[in-house]
């Protein structure tokens, strides 16, 4: 309590830019089972794969959680340096920021009310449906490129998704399959998978396309490469997933 | 119908409580510069001096007219792109310039009306014992407009309170923060989001016993 209020001090009086061997890493810390607090600690998927990135660089992990719409904002304004909240790589983004190389392979998956999943079956009986998705997440853009995406109401989320899903307010969501099947078997919310995933998505770390951002790129790179290879992705990708999700899919 | 998991709520107050502090060190610090500069605004306007009577205008019409959100979003993302020193400053320090800055201008005109609620006749009184314009606002007007003003402030200073929820969108864990990060692990939303309200409520009425004390206060030196 005396810390936090110490270190709000300290921040005012000392702004200064976080040093060279520090990588800043912004999350939501409200994504189970990647990014979430009990009683106050932040933990899960994406907080031990970083803590395994910076222990292979030597650089030091700082993590800051602010509400997802701040996150890419934050990113590009150089207030963060890259996000750890399972960022899919897309052409759009690409053309702004460099990603290192993919280390979550996941598909788009549908979400119903727990009773609703014979009724709606996967993505193409969103037809005439209202369907949530995370504001700023990949999920809207997935639903606009199908080619009856006028005929669904798709609707944005600040959060809470799942909850409403769960109330009755919307048909359905649409989150990564991975994350949805935890969020299934872990929370009391009456929900059900519908259907297959429909989509193959790659998540990455985004960061800045300058030369400072490039080179913090190189030295993730190398350290998935290595964690990839010693197994460690694997057993964190087992520890909060119970299935290993770092690998393509397609191999 | 499901029963509220009163034990998770239960072990969740102590860790909303932590953040308790630093919503309040938020507020608190934004009040004293609103009040400061508030002040100053309301004084601009009602002296009506030329050149920054029109500036004060336009900074209270902007501030007014905006959401904060906006404002806050304003600030923390997007003036960075044009003044890149701007990059420096942290969440905690944009809460507290945003959170200032908006409410300085509704307080601004709530000072403006009580300073122009104390009765003409006392200018006049004062003006005519030779008092410079600073002197009458020091001595008779501003004491008098405090009193006045004090209630709409303290409004205000609850409100700049639960606006302190805001901060977390730029990166600051408060009360509102927390909760949604521990519920995001426990998808109990009901019970995390009423502790915070429940907490919110109790800060907000332990102040509302404290205005009680301030008005008496003021209100000793007209009490009839």
């Amino acid at each position: 309590m005396r810390k936090t209020i110490l270190t709000a001090i300290l921040a005012l009086s000392t702004a200064l830019p976080a040093a060279a061997d520090t990588i800043r890493v912004g999350m939501s810390g409200g994504y189970f089972p990647f990014t979430f607090t009990k009683s106050d600690e932040l933990q899960g998927f994406e907080v031990d794969f970083m803590n395994a990135i910076g222990a292979e660089t030597g650089d030091e992990i700082e993590f800051v959680t602010m509400s997802f719409s701040g996150l890419i904002g934050a990113l590009e304004s150089g207030r963060i340096d890259t996000v750890a909240n399972q960022i899919t790589v897309t052409p759009e983004r690409e053309a702004k920021f460099v990603f290192s190389q993919p280390y979550v392979y996941d598909g788009a998956q549908v979400v119903v009310k727990a009773g609703n999943e014979t009724e709606i079956s996967g993505p193409e009986s969103l037809k005439g449906r209202s369907v949530a998705v995370n504001l700023g997440s990949n999920y809207e853009e997935l639903l606009q490129n199908l080619p009856y995406a006028d005929e669904i109401d798709i609707r944005t989320y600040e959060s809470n998704i799942a909850q409403d899903t769960a109330l009755g307010r919307v048909d359905a969501f649409v989150m990564d399959r991975v994350s949805s099947a935890q969020l299934i078997k872990e929370s009391p919310l009456p929900l059900a998978l519908a259907g297959a995933p429909f989509d193959e998505i790659r998540n990455a770390l985004p960061f800045r396309n300058d030369e400072e951002g490039k080179a913090m790129r190189d030295r993730v790179n190398a350290a998935i490469a290595t964690l990839s290879e010693n197994g460690k992705l694997t057993e964190i990708s087992e520890k909060w997933l119970d299935v290993d999700v770092t690998k393509p899919l397609a191999e | 119908m499901k029963m509220l998991d009163i034990a998770y709520m239960w072990d969740l107050v102590p860790v909303i409580v932590g953040y308790i502090p630093l919503t309040l060190f938020m507020a608190l610090v934004s009040m004293g510069f609103a009040l400061g500069l508030s002040a100053l605004l309301a004084i601009v306007r009602v002296l009506k001096l030329p050149v920054i009577d029109r500036l004060v205008a336009i900074f209270i019409s902007f501030f007014r007219g905006t959401p904060l959100l906006v404002q806050l979003f304003l600030f923390y993302y997007g003036l960075p792109q044009l003044f890149s020193f701007m990059t420096n400053i942290n969440g905690v320090t944009a809460a507290i310039i945003g959170l200032t800055l908006h409410f300085s201008a509704y307080m601004a005109e709530s000072i403006r009306g009580a300073i122009q609620g104390v009765d003409r006749s006392q200018w006049e009184a004062a003006a005519s014992v030779g008092m410079t314009q600073g002197q009458l606002l020091r001595r008779i007007i501003l004491p008098q407009a405090a009193r006045t003003a004090a209630p709409t402030l303290m409004n205000y200073f609850i409100d700049m309170i639960k606006g302190t929820s805001l901060a977390f969108t730029l990166g600051v864990t408060e009360m509102m923060g927390a909760a949604q990060k521990e519920a995001a692990g426990s998808f109990l939303y009901l019970e995390a989001f009423l502790v915070v309200a429940l907490l919110y409520w109790a800060i907000v009425e332990l102040l509302t016993v404290g205005q009680r004390r301030m008005e008496q206060y003021l209100g000793k030196a007209v009490a009839r």
